[in-house]
């Protein structure tokens, strides 16, 4: 499953590449998440619920994130575990670039999704991950923009 | 005698027997919801057990930990392979000579596995504790592809490794299972290679599920203090798991009775033993009490037996008049991560041998290579007898693309190549003897009733029009004549298990004249109680509606090998006759004896034994029942019974001709149905009605098949269509109006001719609806393209055909 966007994010770059590696940040910008421990500037821990149509699972996960060009381009790897629901695999490619309103943020990621949430999901998989996405960009857009502002 | 007599006819109409189509028996409790199904079934301090599945397609187990589903109040017990180790139960024997965990042993091999059962006191909070088993996997790289597999380093069946020797012979790689070869390949090759014309294509039967409504399960008791086992369970072989069950848990064979309820549908599905039925009994057995275990959907679409699975590649070579001369198959058989196929042992690949279909061909090979992938194990036959649905649709889209390689019409093609019906009974160049047929009266009967000319000629002005751009729709013209190959079968060559496929029936005449008879079939919605009552009504003169018909207890039916590939009325049926003959015979001494005269002097008619030429003087059935219990008859035994165990001497070989006619909109690839004519031989037809309902079914099945139901997986093995949103399943709604016909040739070696019908349907239409789709797109160049045929993949089709250029 592919996912790909952009949005624009109304603070500067560096601002926002900083808030990418904030897990506190994060943490309140990821739907669902519950739990979101810094093991290292890289490794991070999470708990997050997802819901995808019939299936309600807590995910426990961890997340690599890869610094690569600051504060132009990130990447992370992440793997997530549901238990009877299945599991999750990925990672994302994040470009940041100026932009007349702040920072344009375009993200091209990969996920693979096995065990129960694939079979019955498997209609819904894509349009839920979209929306959740969807949902942590714009949380992450209102808090880092609204940070900006004050 | 007087006017109210009845006179002969009037009393065959009330036997109610052979040809008859009375109403079945059994719709009575169906339609009222009286059905008794496993899950009806409940028993005093009855437990639940439930499956933790793998969401992986391979991994290994790291650990298990059972503590959290435990500590959960009303959980009993949760059992992992090292519980069920020390008994030996951890793995067990297959169908198909080889072996199966029954709980994940170190490591997982397909998607849904079972790696825990938990056992709880209810459902709901068996499924809660299983969301609360933690195992810890370590992925392993999935192969769902048998090519791959036999190519790939990776060893999905570690036990196996290092074992060159399978149940079937040599195995060439770690991932493959059996090499099976029928017939002459050098011979076969020389033909073809020197061959007019020769017509080559591969195609792969997708893999599909038969899917009944009712899922499999079972409800195992152990009563502790008299050693008893009893057994519910959704079994089309009731006494074939009795013998495993002895033969696995050491329990003996008398101490266990398996009961088999009413079942919502099999269709093969209910064949294979489950790792469920062995965990509910080694639940019942730890815990001393009663333990159910039923699948949900999902379970069952993900985890039992599948079907099909067959990757098919064919050569056939024909002279420039279309007479063919030769043909090779090779078969690439994907059977998951066991080999638990059900087929009888000495045919790893069931009677695919039977892909010469129902053509005279003088000479032919098959090979057949069986792998192990990161799917589930099964490989059922779906509705068709061992593999006959895959064998009929390889040979009838072989003539379809030999009649594109010759420019001939298919129906032609077919019509030179039939067997004629003096070559019967006729052998095979791939060893069968096929008992009876009359290919050519079936095929023009059917032509003649769709107006096949008439129908060509509408096609090709549909084409024309499609190309001056007045249509966007096409039309399809779907052919297929199939022969089954049913009945198994005779003990010489078939057995499962080492158990030889005859049957039984045990008929016990009560003293007013009605009757019980119990068999060693299981019906799954076939009929049976309507059509066997029918069968003995005409052997021995009791009405139908005085019979009572009993399968399914092993306590009190005689041993037999169940209900699958269309073998109850060929094997069973036949016994049933045999056995009613035998009541026949000692009722004839009766009645001799109650009317003074010699045996040879009175004669079976209808209802009765009169004396010959004296039809006034006679003795009912009902009279000579009475007398058999009542009175003292000099040199017979009292009583009225008999039974009888028939071990059939030949397979039965019902073959039929179907017609499809379906518009195809080239935009969306939706078709429409417009016709669909079927013309069964199934030999002897004992109710009309419960075979035009047998052939109603079977096609709807096709159709499911050839349009849309399929079992697919991605790359990493997940199950892509484990429910019904994404599983087909026919309804009203897409299911055509179906034109049933029939001719009968009866079987030359069956008691009373028949050859049984259930899956007839299933195996002719599929190809036939196959056949329509693809004949629809032939004028514009497809020679072939793989099922299922659902709207996306046709409007694939067109659009690589140009069709949607504009």
């Amino acid at each position: 499953m592919d996912l790909k966007d952009e949005i624009v994010i109304n603070a500067p770059q560096a601002v926002v590449y900083a808030a990418l590696n904030d897990a506190e940040i994060l943490k309140d910008c990821i739907p669902g998440c519950e739990e979101l421990i810094k093991h290292s500037d890289t490794e991070l821990e999470a708990k997050v619920v997802l819901k995808v149509g019939p299936v309600k699972a807590r995910f426990n996960g961890t997340v690599t994130l890869s610094p690569d060009n600051p504060p132009e381009r990130f990447s992370l790897t992440g793997e997530g575990n549901g238990g009877a629901a299945g599991f999750a695999k990925g990672g994302a490619q994040v470009e940041l670039a100026e932009h007349p309103e702040g920072t344009l943020l375009r993200y091209d990621a990969h996920a693979d999704i096995g065990g129960k949430l694939a079979q019955l999901g498997s209609r819904l998989i894509h349009g839920t991950a979209k929306k959740l996405a969807a949902k942590f960009f714009k949380n992450f857009a209102n808090r880092v923009g609204a940070n900006e502002a004050a | 005698m007087n006017d109210l007599t009845p006179d002969r006819d009037e009393r065959v109409a009330n036997l109610k027997g052979l040809g008859c189509s009375r109403k079945r028996v059994e719709d009575a409790r169906f339609t009222q919801g009286k059905g008794n199904y496993i899950d009806d079934i409940s028993l005093p301090g009855m437990l639940h057990g439930d499956f933790v599945r793998s969401p992986y397609a391979h991994a290994r187990v790291k650990s298990i930990n059972t503590d959290a589903a435990m500590a959960l109040d009303g959980v009993i017990a949760v059992l992992t392979a090292k519980d069920l180790e020390p008994l030996s139960l951890h793995w067990m024997p297959t169908l198909a000579g080889d072996k199966q965990m029954v709980l994940a042993d170190g490591k997982v091999l397909f998607q849904g596995q079972e790696v825990a059962f938990v056992v709880a006191r209810d459902r709901y909070i068996a499924a809660d504790a299983v969301d609360l088993v933690e195992v810890e996997y370590e992925e392993l790289p999935v192969l769902v592809d048998p090519f791959e597999a036999l190519k790939s380093e990776v060893v999905l069946r570690e036990d196996l490794d290092g074992q060159t020797e399978g149940a079937h012979g040599p195995r060439k790689h770690h991932n493959h299972i059996f090499t099976w070869e029928v017939g002459d390949e050098a011979g076969t090759n020389a033909v073809i290679d020197d061959a007019d014309v020769v017509a080559e294509e591969t195609m792969y039967y997708h893999r599909t599920h038969p899917c009944p409504l009712e899922p499999c399960g079972c409800l195992a008791s152990m009563d502790k203090v008299n050693g008893k086992l009893t057994l519910y369970g959704t079994f089309q072989a009731p006494h074939v798991v009795r013998t495993v069950a002895s033969l696995l848990s050491g329990i003996e064979e008398h101490n266990i009775r398996v009961v088999s309820p009413d079942i919502g549908g099999g269709f093969g599905n209910k064949v294979g033993v489950y790792p469920g039925y062995v965990c509910s009994i080694v639940a019942s057995i730890v815990t001393g009490v009663p333990v159910k275990w039923v699948e949900d959907r999902m379970e069952n679409l993900m985890t039992t037996a599948f079907a099909r699975d067959y990757w098919m590649k064919g050569r056939i070579s024909a002279t420039r008049e279309g007479k063919i001369t030769g043909l090779h198959c090779h078969v690439t058989a994907d059977h998951g991560a066991f080999d638990a196929c059900a087929d009888p042992t000495k045919f790893p690949a069931g009677f695919m041998n039977i892909c010469t279909g129902s053509y005279d061909i003088p000479i032919a090979y098959l090979g057949v290579d069986g792998v192990y992938t990161n799917k589930a194990p099964g490989g059922v036959s779906y509705r068709c007898s061992f593999r006959v649905t895959e064998a009929v649709y390889f040979i009838e889209r072989m003539i379809e693309v030999l009649a594109i390689e010759l420019n001939m019409d298919a129906a032609e093609l077919r019509r030179i190549n039939f067997i004629r019906k003096e070559q019967f009974p006729y052998q095979s160049a791939l060893g069968w003897e096929y008992d009876s047929g009359d290919y050519h009266t079936a095929w023009d009967k059917a032509l003649a009733a769709v107006d096949y000319e008439g129908l060509r000629k509408e096609q090709a002005e549909r084409v024309e029009a499609f190309k001056r751009g007045e249509t966007r729709t096409l039309m399809g013209i779907g052919l297929s004549f199939f022969t089954e190959i049913v009945g198994a079968g005779p003990v010489k060559n078939c057995d499962i298990l080492g158990m030889g496929m005859f049957d039984s029936c045990e008929i016990r005449i009560h003293p007013t004249g009605s009757a019980i008879a119990r068999l060693g079939t299981i019906s799954q919605g076939q009929g049976h109680a309507t059509t066997f009552a029918q069968i003995l009504a005409s052997e021995i003169g009791i009405p139908a509606d005085s019979i009572t018909i009993e399968e399914g207890d092993t306590d009190t039916a005689p041993y037999g090998l169940g209900t699958y590939g269309s073998r109850s009325t060929p094997v069973a049926g036949a016994a049933t006759a045999m056995a009613g003959r035998k009541i026949r015979a000692k009722a004839q001494m009766i009645a001799a004896y109650l009317l003074e005269v010699h045996d040879d002097d009175v004669e079976f008619d209808v209802d009765r034994f009169v004396v010959k030429g004296a039809p006034e003087r006679f003795k009912t059935m009902g009279e000579i029942a009475y007398a058999a219990y009542n009175q003292a008859i000099p040199g017979v035994e009292p009583g009225l019974e008999a039974v009888s165990y028939y071990d059939p001497p030949n397979m039965t070989y019902p073959f039929g001709a179907y017609v499809c006619v379906m518009d195809i909109d080239v935009d969306t690839g939706v078709t429409d149905i417009r016709r669909f004519y079927a013309l069964d031989d199934c030999g002897t037809r004992i109710n009309p009605m419960v075979i035009e309902g047998q052939i109603h079914g079977g096609l709807t099945e096709a159709l499911a098949v050839a349009m849309g139901q399929e079992i697919a997986y991605d790359d990493m093995g997940n199950v892509k269509t484990g429910t019904l949103m994404d599983f087909f399943l026919p309804t009203a709604w897409e299911v055509p109006n179906y034109e049933t016909d029939h001719t009968v040739t009866p079987s030359p070696h069956h008691p009373i001719g028949a050859k049984g019908v259930g899956e007839s349907p299933h195996v002719g239409g599929v190809p036939c609806f196959s056949n329509a789709v693809q004949d629809a797109f032939r004028p514009f160049g497809l020679r072939h393209t793989n099922m299922p045929h659902d709207h996306w993949r046709i409007w694939k089709t067109a659009n690589g055909l140009g069709l949607h250029d504009t």
